[in-house]
């Protein structure tokens, strides 16, 4: 296995190395799905070129990436494109080895449940078998690795690669059952685009399920765990926020960044939904929609957490997805995180009931969107309506992806407890509805 | 016999005299008669002309106003008006509109025999350029500092000005762009702010649109003259459509008023009341009108000229002149003096060694210890933290 995951890491080091040298290097790093005002390549590189002629880098309205990334790329620079490439295979090689763990686990616990004759009889089929789930990990280092979103957002040199690298790290230490390590890359995470610190409640959920601490308000273990694992969650942001306090003797970055992500100002199209939103929108009720649209990236945690408190790992996925839909500049970069999980899932593939015209239209639109970004832009008989169109549909694509595997996670669960072929009390075949 | 010769002779005589007095008279006032025929061209008291000629209208089927401004542009410039004093403003490019079949053309005739588009073409204000705002601070000059001269109306107080407008108007006010408008009222004060600035001498107001009238009502500047297309209450109409480019061409006031000025050059002595009769009911449909209240002169001494030409002063004179009668001979010694003197050179301003050699850029920016003493003592301690303090004991 290990053999197999060097050969992927090779070939993706390639491909990418291949691109690189290409002339396609420049035009993909110009293309406003795959970087944003966030983490484009250019920004980072005027913003340490500001800092070479003596001037705050947060200064006007170039470089709004944390100071922690002017200090990585002050010294490396010039390998800047071996950085990216390390980045990418840290993050595929961080969820290989988290999802060999969590299918030890998985198999584990299904063990014991059998063992403990909880599964009624005619789910035999349902039981996921290490054969299956052998070549798992292998096929979610091939999903990040060789995925075309990745491959762009590496080639484009977008930090988001970074963020996705100390994504995974955090999923791995967590998965590992490390509560200091996750934390601490929990609260890098953070610092580095806001939105993950909902990651906390999966985080939290899964170190309480694996130190086998009841999920009670009552239970005393539940709050002294949570306490810890909040505080170091917190001190340890509260620390590398003052660390980079030190680094340019200044708070300036907490607006760029901070302010920057939670106000949205620039409203540079992107394959997300707040530019177009806002772009037409009065500025009396700019607070508002803002305050609306933030909150609705948040918004699903809590009600996810309470339905799915049990898997801990399948609400981690659907809370990355949620973030990469709904935060204010997403990349396509964002989506491959996610995207990397799916194989995790195949087991669901006999339940998912849209899933051939999710791809498509998920196919369809990222086809569509150099397409129309040209028409609006350069050929001028389209306009902004065009790339919002697509870039809904596309968001729309996505969301059914979510919910389709929300559905079928839902609907396996509930078979593994209630019977396979579900019948009435008169004994007549029984529909299930996601309600 | 007698009579019949006599009378003839007599008759001859009184000829031959005649002629000879008249002979006497041409000659005597020869130079008397090229001093009048030169002080025609100081009748008025203006010393440069200035042309501002507007097209507010945009979308293709708004062909025809821009092909009245161009047509205008091109008389205008035909008859002696340099680009340099003429501000055009066009709200929409029909020459390379994608519609157009004949690229880089404007054509105002049918059967496309005139083309006023042209070679030379400088358009000042074009597209989005042309709104309310920039067209009256181009007319009372208060232009940003960066404003180049091509865009500014730098006239004085011996200007004569063209001002000419076109496009969708009504009662009292001239669209622009599809988006806002200018009333009469606006206009009239900022007419009146040129007048107080002493920035024409006269001015001529020409407006092609519906209800064209209505926006010279309200003028309270003295020396200003206005025409224009309609009453109040009727419209103007177009000319006549083209099949091949499949819009009107021309307003019809315009067209015959491009007839009209395609028989005027730089010398003649139309005045304006042959301005006044240009395109009657039975020709235009709408009754033209105008208004010479505010202008001081005479409308029939006016030339056309005045307003539509440029102004060439020539002085005829007799006398010869010198040029510094007392220097000439010590100005030549010192001009060859100073060709010997040493050769100046330029100094060094790019540092070209620099540049060829391609040194590495400094970076002169290092971040500070504390920070990198800060982060490594943090990272060294979680490692420690995470891995045991057994391991230290590899370490030393």
């Amino acid at each position: 296995m290990a053999a197999s995951l060097v050969l992927v890491l090779l070939i993706a080091v390639t491909v990418r190395a291949v691109l690189f040298r290409s002339s396609l290097a420049e035009i993909i790093a110009e293309r406003v799905e795959v970087v944003s005002p966030l983490n484009g390549w250019k920004r980072v590189v005027e913003g340490l070129a500001l800092l070479d002629l003596g001037v705050s880098p947060y200064s006007g309205d170039v470089f709004h990436e944390t100071p922690l990334v002017i200090y990585l790329f002050h010294f490396v620079i010039d390998y800047s494109e071996i950085v990216f490439m390390i980045a990418d295979a840290i993050t595929a090689v961080a969820l290989y080895l988290a999802v060999q763990d969590y299918n030890k686990i998985v198999f584990r616990k299904q063990k014991y449940t059998l063992e403990a004759g909880r599964y009624p009889l005619d789910v035999v089929e349902l039981l996921r078998t290490p054969k299956e789930m052998m070549y798992i990990p292998i096929k979610v280092a091939v999903f990040y690795l060789l995925n075309p979103f990745t491959v762009l957002s590496c080639v484009a040199k977008s930090t988001c690669g970074l963020n996705n690298a100390i994504t995974a790290l955090f999923i791995l230490c967590t998965i590992k059952g490390s509560a200091l390590l996750s934390a601490i890359f929990l609260a890098l995470a953070t610092y580095q685009s806001l939105y993950p610190f909902t990651l906390f409640a999966p985080a939290l959920l899964y170190q309480l399920q694996r130190q086998f601490i009841p999920i009670s308000i009552h239970s005393p273990r539940f709050w002294i765990f949570t306490s810890q694992y909040g505080s170091m969650y917190l001190g340890s942001l509260v620390v590398i926020t003052c660390l980079s306090f030190f680094l340019l003797s200044s708070w300036d970055f907490v607006t760029s960044v901070y302010g920057f992500i939670l106000s949205v100002p620039d409203l540079t199209p992107n394959i997300g939904l707040f530019w177009y939103f806002f772009a037409e929108m009065f500025e009396h009720f700019r607070p508002f929609f803002i305050c609306v649209f933030q909150i609705n990236v948040v918004f699903y945690t809590i009600p996810l957490s309470v339905k799915l408190k049990e898997h801990p790992i399948f609400l981690m996925f659907m809370q990355i997805a949620v973030i990469s839909i709904f935060k204010s500049y997403p990349t396509v970069g964002d989506i491959s995180l996610y995207m990397a999980f799916l194989p995790l899932w195949h087991h669901l593939y006999r339940f998912l009931r849209n899933i051939f015209l999710v791809s498509i239209v998920l196919i369809a639109c990222s086809v569509l969107f150099p397409v129309l970004w040209h028409l609006w832009i350069y050929a001028g008989s389209a306009n902004s309506n065009f790339y919002y169109a697509i870039t809904l549909a596309f968001n729309v694509g996505q969301i059914l992806l979510v919910s389709d595997y929300f559905y079928a996670y839902l609907r396996r669960e509930h078979h593994l407890i209630h019977g396979l072929y579900l019948k009435k009390k008169d004994g007549t075949e029984e529909t299930l509805i996601l309600k | 016999m007698a009579s019949f010769v006599g009378v003839p002779i007599i008759y001859w005589f009184r000829i031959v005299v005649t002629l000879f007095f008249l002979h006497f008279y041409r000659t005597s006032l020869s130079a008397h008669e090229i001093e009048t025929q030169a002080s025609h061209f100081f009748r008025s008291g203006h010393t440069n002309n200035w042309a501002v000629l507007v097209c507010t209208s945009r979308f293709w089927f708004n062909y025809r106003h821009v092909a009245n401004t161009l047509s205008v542009y091109r008389s205008v410039k035909r008859l002696g008006i340099p680009d340099s004093h003429i501000v055009l403003m066009l709200a929409d490019d029909m020459a390379c509109n994608h519609r157009n079949p004949k690229p880089a053309t404007v054509f105002s005739h049918k059967n496309m025999e005139l083309n006023v588009y042209g070679d030379d073409v400088e358009v000042d204000y074009r597209g989005y350029e042309v709104t309310v705002e920039n067209f009256l601070r181009v007319l009372t000059g208060r232009l940003p500092a960066s404003t180049p001269r091509s865009k500014r109306l730098l006239s004085d107080d011996r200007s004569n000005i063209l001002i000419y407008m076109t496009g969708h108007g009504g009662n009292g006010f001239l669209k622009f762009q599809d988006s806002e408008e200018i009333t009469n009222v606006e206009l009239a004060d900022a007419f009146e702010q040129m007048w107080q600035k002493r920035r024409y001498n006269e001015l001529l107001f020409i407006i092609d649109t519906c209800q064209g009238a209505s926006m010279y009502e309200r003028f309270y500047s003295p020396n200003i003259m206005a025409l224009a297309s309609s009453q109040v209450g009727e419209d103007s109409l177009s000319h006549q459509p083209d099949l091949a480019i499949g819009v009107h061409l021309m307003d019809r006031y315009t067209f015959y008023l491009l007839e009209f000025l395609e028989d005027i050059h730089p010398a003649s002595q139309s005045n304006m009341n042959d301005l006044f009769k240009v395109c009657p009911k039975s020709q235009c449909v709408s009754t033209p009108g105008h208004r010479t209240d505010l202008f001081q002169r005479n409308p029939n001494s006016v030339l056309i000229t005045d307003f539509f030409g440029s102004v060439r002063k020539v002085e005829i004179t007799m006398s010869t002149m010198k040029l510094n009668p007392n220097n000439t001979e010590k100005n030549e010694i010192d001009v060859n003096e100073e060709m010997v003197t040493t050769l100046q050179h330029y100094v060094d301003q790019l540092p070209v060694a620099e540049i060829i050699h391609q040194k590495p850029k400094q970076k002169d920016w290092h971040p500070p210890d504390g920070f990198i003493l800060g982060l490594w003592t943090l990272i060294i301690l979680i490692f420690f933290q995470t891995y045991g303090i057994k391991h230290l004991k590899h370490v030393f």
